[in-house]
């Protein structure tokens, strides 16, 4: 760089002799991938939705089960991935969801979209009372105290009889849409639920590209740091901890309406590790990664476990070694694009210029 | 017109250890202060204090005649007042064009906004390239910071502090493990600082505390020893008999006319 002193640039502080702003290549270049990540996700899209046109029910509500639970394992890499709080409470706002489903189900009514926004309500406010505690804290301390939580409130739904205790809460009608008959059909559940969930992924993945996402990673990356910035971290953690909490009260209504029963066995400590662990096998902060983590942890535990001997956790504590020491960046650390960047910095790493 | 910066009577004690003694320090809109001393002499506390990274044990921070001396770090940095740190602190898993842009995105308060992609928010956008452009590290803008060079790292720096629309920059020994190109091209980016700009400097390396500053404060065992112009500074009897001992600092006074 030159040295010459030039004018001074007048009102906001950059250095003198600054260049204009011009575009970069990288900036025309960066549409090629944009358009071709477009194609990827309307393919993709396409083909789950056209799943129960050639599958049999039974895999297709195992698919909507999938569908479900990768909802909450959304929202949880939202917190772990994206803002760096890795969580072991997320069943509790899961279930808050799902009972609250269940409840509007059995006593008001039938409406798939009433059921879903009353989900999304009440594990938003759920996480907005429970989560202030638990976002003063960083690190271990804040999984064990989402932990807490989440123990606390599956004890809460194990004991009282408003929510069916122990035996869970049954009988609720199937959904029906704007009106419409009952959906009885697996299939048009698993439309329903297809739907919400590419809903839910398209607005957790535009919060992840916002400037609250840019936050958010500030955040998870150096939180002293945002500090010297101006920034007030703890208002942020709580926000994506209400958000998170919201996105598995969703998740929580899905898995409710498809099952059209809820107990304490579907919120337990067991179901928010096994959401921790899709998004590490899935990759934290990439938000497909954990999606497709989310299928192969439920497809192990549902559908594999029977037929080798109950040895379901097995295979998941085997797959979950192999990728901490395989694949640190998970499933999605095996796509072209990422490797790419990895070889790049590493390249550069070897001769710094 | 009240100074921007003013220390009465700092004091911070780590127990029954005084790090910052009694400072007392005025510094000028525009100036370019720096603030050197032996090792242990209480500098990168004395930083921290004004910062607002540590509370200060008794005493007060006055910024352009306000009290800020309750006022957390974040608040003090809102008020204009921010600082680097020694080993760059950066955000290493985020891209350097959001580094700087998480800093323009606070000045442009949209830090909580989740309406559209951050690319969308077009003014951001050209503020923080514009800043990454005068630092020159446009090139680079798409790479992770973990990929950039200790010296690059330096300069992205910068850029981030420039990008808060600060009038107090407090640079924390900017130039320690630089190579001798990585010094000589970041001093020259100083120098290029917009001139309205306040900059406090802590720094060991004297000939580029001679080069940049203004003003001079030595800090000796927490308190202000002298305080002066570079060359008043360079003379003065109780400076040199403080760095006595100290033998990189002995070698640069040696020439001044100092006791061997």
């Amino acid at each position: 760089m030159k040295a010459e002193a030039e004018e001074i640039r007048g009102g906001t502080p950059a250095l003198k002799d600054s260049i204009p702003v011009v575009d970069t290549p990288a900036v025309g270049g960066a549409d090629h991938p944009r358009r071709r990540r477009a194609v990827v996700t309307v393919g993709v899209v396409a083909l789950l939705a056209a799943a129960p046109l050639v599958l049999a029910p039974y895999p297709v509500s195992a698919m909507t089960r999938m569908l479900a639970f990768a909802v909450l394992v959304i929202g949880v890499d939202l917190l772990t991935g994206v803002t760096g709080l890795p969580s072991l409470g997320q069943a509790a706002y899961f279930g808050a969801g799902a009972y609250t489903a269940v409840l509007v189900g059995i006593h008001i009514t039938a409406d798939a979209l009433v059921q879903a926004l009353a989900g999304l309500v009440m594990g938003l406010v759920t996480a907005a009372v429970t989560g202030w505690v638990a976002v003063r804290a960083r690190g271990i301390v804040f999984l064990m105290l989402t932990l807490a939580i989440g123990e606390s409130v599956h004890q809460v739904a194990d004991t009282w009889s408003v929510v069916g205790g122990s035996n869970g809460l049954a009988g609720m009608p199937p959904i029906s849409l704007f009106g419409g008959p009952s959906l009885l059909a697996a299939g048009f559940v698993y439309w329903w639920v297809l739907a919400v969930a590419v809903l839910v992924f398209a607005a957790v993945a535009l919060v992840a590209r916002s400037p609250y996402g840019r936050t958010l990673r500030g955040i998870r990356d150096n939180e002293a740091r945002m500090r010297a910035l101006g920034y007030r971290p703890a208002l942020a953690r709580y926000g994506v901890f209400c958000l998170a909490g919201a996105v598995a009260g969703i998740g929580g209504a899905l898995w409710a309406q498809q099952a059209r029963f809820f107990s304490p066995g579907d919120m337990a400590f067991e179901v928010a590790a096994l959401a921790l662990l899709s998004v590490v096998i899935g990759g934290a902060g990439s938000l497909w990664g954990p999606c497709l983590g989310a299928a192969l942890v439920l497809l192990v535990r549902d559908n594999l476990s029977a037929s080798i001997g109950g040895h379901g956790p097995l295979v998941l504590g085997v797959v979950f070694v192999a990728v901490v020491f395989l694949m640190p960046r998970g499933l999605a650390g095996l796509t072209g694009g990422r490797l790419r960047v990895v070889t790049r910095a590493r390249r550069r790493k070897e001769n710094p210029s | 017109m009240s100074p921007l910066l003013e220390l009465r009577g700092l004091t911070r004690s780590y127990g029954s250890l005084t790090a910052v003694d009694g400072v007392d320090l005025t510094i000028a809109r525009g100036e370019r202060h720096a603030l050197i001393g032996p090792n242990g002499a209480g500098k990168s506390t004395l930083f921290a204090t004004v910062a607002g990274t540590l509370r200060a044990s008794s005493g007060s921070v006055l910024l352009s005649g306000r009290d800020v001396t309750s006022l957390p770090e974040a608040d003090r940095a809102r008020r204009g007042m921010v600082r680097t740190y020694q080993h760059s602190s950066l955000f290493l898993g985020c891209s350097v064009l959001d580094n700087v842009a998480l800093a323009v995105q606070r000045v442009h308060r949209v830090t909580h906004r989740f309406d559209r992609a951050a690319r969308r928010f077009k003014h951001t956008e050209a503020e923080a390239r514009r800043h990454l452009d005068s630092v020159g590290l446009s090139g680079r803008a798409q790479d992770k910071v973990a990929a950039l060079s200790h010296g690059e790292r330096r300069q992205l720096e910068v850029a981030m502090v420039l990008a808060t629309e600060p009038a107090l920059v407090m640079f924390d020994e900017p130039t320690a493990g630089m190579s001798a190109a990585e010094t000589e091209r970041f001093v020259t980016l100083m120098e290029r600082l917009p001139e309205d700009l306040t900059v406090l400097i802590v720094e060991h390396d004297l000939e580029v505390v001679f080069r940049l500053a203004d003003l001079v404060t030595v800090l000796h065992l927490g308190k202000v020893l002298a305080s002066g112009p570079p060359e008043a500074i360079r003379a003065d009897d109780a400076v040199q008999r403080a760095y006595l001992g100290s033998a990189r600092t002995e070698d640069l006074f040696t020439d001044a006319g100092g006791p061997r």
